[in-house]
């Protein structure tokens, strides 16, 4: 029991004594037991004020410290510091809020403000004197992490992690690299190809020896807790041998006659069952889809030899300290006779556009074999939605209008019909939209109450609204083409992701971070970091920026080969523990196990895994378990001083 | 359910300077302008229409006829895409489209119609003077004068002015019954009861006589009164050549026999004194719109399109050399006043032909039809109320 506590009482500037009669806090306390010194102070976070303190703390030998100033949220850090350079430990200094919960909640009654500030910093010091020094918990980590999907944002956080000096298990699904941006090709805003980029990153990937790049992989499983995580990966076989014949698989490929729909190309082309998704992709070594082989199978037989038919999934476990998910996003899929889409011949998404540019010959944007003159955008579909995905996919307007912009430098006239909602080409790219406009595309745009219909008129698919811009008309346009500008989906496997890694989803299915401004790339669960559009609609140069930080954070949490917990856990008293197992179930974060302490069952706390929530607390049917910095004694002893009068 | 055709903005630029695809419809143009109203956006409506190609609207449209060019909007757009010159080029357009013989749209596109069209009218001028022209006396009058009416005599002219103002009539009235067909008749919202048409008629008379619509501009303006001061004075000038002309209209294809006399009157005569007056207000005029468009001092100054010259030249020459003749009449120079008089009707004559019913000078009918038609449907729409 703390018997020489010293406990401040802020006046914020007039900020809480405007409403809070310190002088009569001061009155009520002084002669509490335990408390050896009482002080009003004009800010209690001044330099001097801080200063003050150490010196009492030292003359005084102050054995507890209280501060009676704002939240914790906000100065909890600062008097702690205050406490251990009074050589103080900081668990022993308890933050008392009377502004957010005093003077600024009841500036409207100064006289209740008062009474409710007394019995705050009453019960703070009954915390206070019942606080136990604690340590923070030091765990030696592995130096290792796993980035989970090789596209843009996964291969320059892998990149940037190895160049560190980290060691990088860099896991991706397909069997090539790039991921989404491969199929743009044409990148918008730059004049650059997405073929080009990826080259270079995966140059550069494979340049690094302590990267290892996983293809045809996935993640199946993981255990243990931040620092120290084991991963297992299941690697599905190419039947290519890395050092095959060009000349044989050449020769395959051309024999082969089975064609499936190439989902590289949403099903706008055909590929064959031997087959690279387009002539530029990485590594430049074949996959042989056996699934779909039907009666290629025979042929693929016959060159058995140049073939690694043998080989099965493999499964290896890697030690990690910590995870990036970098695993990018869908393009929305609008639901068949959403829009048109699937029913009407000319209707097709963004995603769709931009490979029928890449695949039309020089000179001509050619669609189903027909000269496409005339392009019609419908904005915002499978974003912005009244129900649905509310979120703004964010890369869709600018690079819908970037595209139109490049497609005219490469083709002949192409007339764009704008049907929008909103515009929002933000930032820097504001330019095209006005560029746009010089080149003769025309906006139109409607309320999203009124969502524009694409229906056949006289034979061709055709848009009508009501346009705003227009004092409300209703409009209707034929293009030869009508892109509906999808926008971002989570990848088709994010929960299964999500259940490996435990990784926190928000209302959008994205992945969610821990704190939109201040944590931005972490998630709630210690040493899960997110990057790229796996967090939320991104553009390129967004994902790379994300990726940058997180493989920053997780260097940060991992060179130092140990990692700094937090002592707030929860502690297991064995003298009372029956072993009933409910905490475990209760564990949010799998921290509890049981354990067998000579034929007597024990629950457990992983130190590492347990975020000292307190669930298992509650649950436990003998009082077993105390949680650190919250114990009964210092709960009852508040509770105590706060209904006593 | 409306159609669209943005390849019409290709054949609008033939009609006048502007960028159309500037606009970002921001509406800055109809917070500004005097005309705009809750009921109608202008000239925003009529900028969207064009961007568009909604031509139906357009040419059921009154609204460009009602603008006086301000300027406003242009000063006022934050994207340099000159409305008022758009509804300038509209009112070209809309001349052409009011014309059933399709040779406003020729002249107003066309460098080549418009000049063949003045050269073969001049000729033909000068081929009636060959075939049909009395001998050039070259005996004075008693009062020392030239002895025009033998050479040209009053009444056989008179009969070819009153030839001409029929085909002008003619002309001009259908067009002015296309405009009122495409922006009345075929209009839906709105059914006029019959008496509107003269309850309203003083409108014409009115804003015909005064071109009062002028005091609209620049109505909401901050810097308003150096605003008005300048509106006033080109109101003034406006007026003073409109009434010069018209005057002089009246007089050549109205009293002729009285207007071109051999006997000289003293300078208080009526004749003469209005004749001064009409010239006057010619020259003044075109002086002052002249130099106008070479500063390019006003918004509406700015651009001018070719047509635009065409008619201050021709209005030009024709003043001048009707000056021409009197001096000469007067101081008694038969072949100076011949010849010139020769020039005088080569010029005046393809001058009227084509800038009355075909080009800018329809204007002048169009602009009162425009405003007692519109207050005709305002206040037909106030009885549906």
């Amino acid at each position: 029991m703390k018997q020489k506590i010293g406990v401040y009482i802020c006046q914020c500037g007039s900020n809480i004594s405007d409403y809070v009669d310190v002088d009569k806090v001061l009155d009520s306390v002084k002669d509490l037991e335990g408390v050896s010194l009482v002080k009003i102070t004009m800010f209690s976070c001044s330099d001097s004020t801080q200063n003050e303190m150490v010196d009492d703390i030292k003359n005084e030998d102050l054995d507890g410290l209280v501060v009676a100033s704002c939240s914790p949220k906000l100065h909890l850090p600062t008097f702690r510091n205050v406490a251990i350079r009074g050589g103080l430990n900081p668990y022993n200094y308890v933050q008392v809020n009377i502004r957010e919960q005093g003077s600024w909640a009841h500036s409207d009654n100064p006289k209740k403000a008062t009474e409710k500030a007394i019995q705050l910093v009453k019960a703070g010091i009954e915390r206070t004197k019942y606080s136990n020094a604690l340590e923070k918990t030091v765990i030696p980590s592995e130096k290792a992490v796993a980035v989970i999907g090789a596209g843009i944002a996964g291969m320059k956080a892998a990149i940037e992690l190895a160049d560190m000096g980290l060691s990088v298990y860099l896991i991706e699904k397909d069997f090539f690299v790039g991921g989404r941006i491969t199929q743009w090709e044409d990148l918008c805003t730059v004049e650059e190809l997405a073929s080009d980029t990826v080259t270079r990153l995966y140059d550069e990937v494979k340049s690094k020896d302590n990267l290892t790049l996983f293809l045809g992989a996935t993640a199946e499983n993981m255990s243990g807790s931040v620092g120290n995580f084991k991963l297992t990966i299941n690697i599905r076989p190419r039947y290519i041998k890395s050092d095959f014949n060009k000349d044989k698989i050449e020769e395959l490929t051309g024999k082969c006659k089975t064609l499936t729909p190439n989902e590289f190309d949403f099903g706008l082309t055909k590929r064959k069952i031997v087959f690279k998704t387009y002539p530029g992709a990485l590594p430049d070594i074949p996959v042989v889809d056996i699934k779909n082989a039907g009666d290629d199978i025979n042929i693929i037989n016959e060159f058995k030899d140049h073939l690694d038919l043998d080989r099965k999934d493999e499964s290896i476990t890697v030690d990690i300290g910590s995870v990036i998910l970098a695993t990018g996003s869908d393009p929305y899929t609008p639901k068949v006779g959403e829009l048109g889409y699937k029913e009407i011949d000319n209707v097709v998404t963004f995603q769709e556009f931009k490979r029928i540019i890449e695949l039309s010959p020089n000179g001509k944007l050619k669609y189903n074999g027909k000269d496409i003159k005339s392009v019609g955008y419908i904005y915002c579909v499978g974003s912005c939605q009244a129900e649905g995905n509310m979120y703004c996919s964010r890369f869709c307007c600018t690079c819908a209008i970037s595209t139109s912009l490049s497609i005219n430098k490469r083709f002949e006239k192409i007339r764009f019909y704008h049907v929008y909602k909103h515009i929002r080409t933000y930032g820097k790219q504001e330019v095209l939209y006005d560029q746009a406009g010089r080149q003769g595309d025309i906006f139109f745009k409607f309320d999203e109450d009124e969502e524009p219909v694409v229906s056949m008129v006289d034979g061709e698919g055709t848009i009508t609204f009501n346009d705003l811009l227009t004092d409300g008309e209703e409009i209707s346009v034929s293009p030869d083409l009508i892109v509906l500008v999808t926008g971002m989906v989570p990848r088709d496997d994010y929960k299964r992701v999500a259940e490996v890694f435990k990784a926190p989803i928000g209302r959008d299915k994205f992945f969610n971070e821990a704190h939109p401004k201040l944590r931005p790339v972490e998630t709630v669960i210690d040493g899960i970091m997110i990057a790229g559009a796996s967090q939320g609609p991104k553009s390129i140069s967004e994902s790379t920026k994300s990726a940058l930080s997180a493989a920053s954070k997780a260097d940060a949490l991992l060179h130092k080969g140990e990692i700094e917990l937090e002592p707030t856990l929860a502690m297991i008293d064995t003298s009372l523990c029956e072993g009933s197992g409910l905490c475990i179930q209760a564990c949010p974060f799998n921290a509890i196990t049981m354990i067998d302490a000579g034929g007597k069952k024990l629950a457990q706390v992983e130190k590492s895994a347990c975020k000292g929530c307190g669930w298992c607390l509650a649950v436990c049917p003998h009082d077993a378990i105390e949680l650190a910095g919250y114990t009964n004694n210092e709960m009852e002893g508040m509770i105590e001083s706060l209904i006593t009068v | 359910m409306s159609k669209i055709n943005p390849e019409f903005a290709d054949t609008l630029a033939k009609y006048g300077a502007f960028d159309i695809t500037a606009c970002f419809n921001c509406g800055t143009c109809t917070s500004i302008c005097s005309l705009s109203d809750e009921d109608n956006f202008f000239p925003r409506k009529m900028i969207r229409a064009s961007v568009l190609g909604q031509t139906d609207k357009i040419d059921s449209s009154l609204e460009p006829w009602l603008c006086y060019y301000c300027g406003e909007c242009s000063t006022s757009c934050p994207r340099e895409a000159n409305p008022g010159e758009l509804m300038m080029s509209l009112r070209r357009y809309l001349t052409a489209r009011y014309d059933w013989t399709g040779l406003s749209a020729k002249f107003y596109t066309s460098k080549l119609w418009e000049l063949g069209a003045i050269i073969l009218l001049a000729l033909f001028v000068l081929v009636m003077f060959i075939l049909f022209a009395g001998p050039m006396d070259t005996t004075l009058t008693d009062q020392g004068g030239v002895k025009l009416n033998t050479f040209a005599p009053a009444k056989v002219v008179h009969i070819a002015d009153w030839l001409m103002a029929a085909s002008l009539v003619f002309f001009l009235t259908g067009n002015v019954f296309r405009m009122y067909w495409r922006t009345i008749v075929k209009d839906e919202s709105v059914k006029i009861p019959f008496k509107l048409y003269f309850t309203e008629a003083w409108k014409f008379v009115f804003h015909f006589a005064t071109q009062w619509q002028f005091s609209k501009c620049g109505d909401k303006i901050d810097d308003g009164e150096k605003k008005k001061e300048k509106t006033s004075t080109y109101w003034i000038i406006h007026l003073f050549l409109m009434t010069g002309y018209v005057l002089l209209l009246i007089m050549i294809v109205g009293f002729l026999n009285w207007f071109q006399t051999e006997e000289i009157h003293p300078w208080w005569h009526p004749q003469r004194l209005l004749g001064y007056y009409a010239t006057t207000g010619l020259f003044v005029g075109l002086i002052y719109f002249t130099v106008q468009r070479i500063k390019k001092s006003s918004e509406k100054a700015k651009f001018t399109h070719y047509t635009d010259w065409t008619f201050l030249v021709l209005l030009f020459l024709t003043t001048l050399t009707g000056i021409m003749v009197h001096i000469f009449r007067i101081t008694g120079l038969p072949y100076a006043t011949y010849y010139i008089y020769v020039i005088h009707l080569m010029v005046l004559f393809p001058m009227l032909m084509i800038e009355v019913p075909f080009s800018k000078w329809s204007h002048l009918a169009y602009r009162p039809f425009a405003i007692y038609f519109s207050n005709v449907k305002i206040a037909a729409k106030k009885i549906k109320k």
